[in-house]
């Protein structure tokens, strides 16, 4: 399972929506996030991948497609370092 | 007042209150382990700061909310210094929603992260303090007393760490171990600000006898005094700390209008 599809998963296990609703374009609101969804997601993807989501970046995210760009970033950066 | 040589946990000090009683407590001599959870460049700033005033610190990260992430945090501590004299329980988090939209994840969070991160951390504490007594002081909220909007949650989770703070205090007084908390009105915070919005500080400041926001600082001050052996007679209290606030709420009502 690439990075996409994991973090895709842990998204629909907490917000309990329908994979296929979590496109790339899709916002938080759109997958009907709230905030603590929001921060459970981040918590459980830098547990999946070893990696931290600062705040301050997480808040930037426009869309999912921004947010697994993010991950994807980081896991290569620890996997180079 | 001297904590020069102890060693003090400060949960959820990258910012906040927990960083103005991270550092009041290392300018008192404490070597500090700086817990945090989101912000880890706040929080190696806090420890910066800290090591300035001549002692150490210690950054670790761990979610009070995860029973295993406690154990974690506990067992670094327990192998790299096998002891601690100080506990402060500050980590906090919440859902601002109004009672009717309260489900059980929100619930859960909130109450694992506000009152059983206590207990856990707590039970811990007292296994590292044996032998040598210590000091738990956990934040509370005015919350816990009054209703407050979309509070529910947190008021509930904070009159739980109360209660805990008064069963704790009595059951490991006879291990020298000193137990209590503060409750404050609403402090100056970036957290008060994501929160609450700008309203909630202005009706404070207007609401609030002593003519001010009760800032970290304030809190951090009356931490320290319960950390140290001049409070050692002070057991499962929770000590206010609004300016007057919470005991003017009727000669006050509608200053500023």
């Amino acid at each position: 399972m690439n990075i996409e599809e994991q973090v895709r998963d842990i998204l629909a296990r907490i917000t309990r929506v329908d994979k296929n609703i979590i496109t790339r374009e899709a916002t938080f609101k759109e997958i009907k996030a709230d905030s603590l969804d929001v921060v459970q997601a981040l918590v459980a993807v830098e547990e999946t991948f070893g990696i931290e989501i600062p705040d301050e970046e997480a808040q930037k995210f426009q869309n999912f497609g921004d947010f697994v760009c993010y991950v994807e970033n980081r896991v290569a950066q620890k996997e180079r370092a | 007042m001297s904590l020069k040589g102890k060693l003090a946990l400060v949960t959820g000090s990258g910012r906040g209150i927990g960083r103005a009683i991270a550092l009041k407590l290392a300018s008192q001599g404490a070597d500090i382990i700086v817990d945090y959870f989101r912000h880890r460049e706040s929080a190696e700033q806090t420890a910066k700061d800290i090591e300035a005033l001549g002692v150490k610190a210690e950054v670790v990260r761990a979610n009070v909310g995860d029973a295993a992430k406690i154990d974690e945090l506990f067992d670094m501590i327990g192998n790299k210094f096998g002891h601690l004299d100080i506990l402060i329980n500050n980590a906090a988090s919440g859902v601002g929603r109004p009672l009717a939209d309260i489900d059980v994840k929100a619930w859960e969070w909130t109450m694992d992260i506000n009152a059983r991160a206590l207990l856990l951390c707590a039970q811990r504490a007292a296994k590292l303090m044996e032998g040598r007594g210590g000091k738990i002081v956990s934040m509370s909220s005015l919350g816990s007393r009054f209703v407050l909007p979309n509070y529910t949650v947190v008021g509930v989770s904070k009159a739980a760490l109360e209660a805990l703070t008064r069963y704790l205090a009595i059951e490991l007084a006879p291990r020298g171990i000193c137990v209590n908390a503060v409750a404050a009105s609403a402090v100056e915070t970036e957290a008060l600000k994501f929160y609450f919005k700008e309203g909630l500080a202005k009706d404070s400041r207007q609401a609030t006898p002593a003519g001010r926001m009760v800032t970290p600082e304030d809190v951090a001050n009356v931490v320290a005094f319960l950390c140290s052996e001049e409070a050692f007679m002070i057991r499962g209290q929770i000590i206010v700390i609004d300016g007057g606030t919470s005991i003017g709420l009727l000669a006050f009502a509608g200053k500023g209008e």
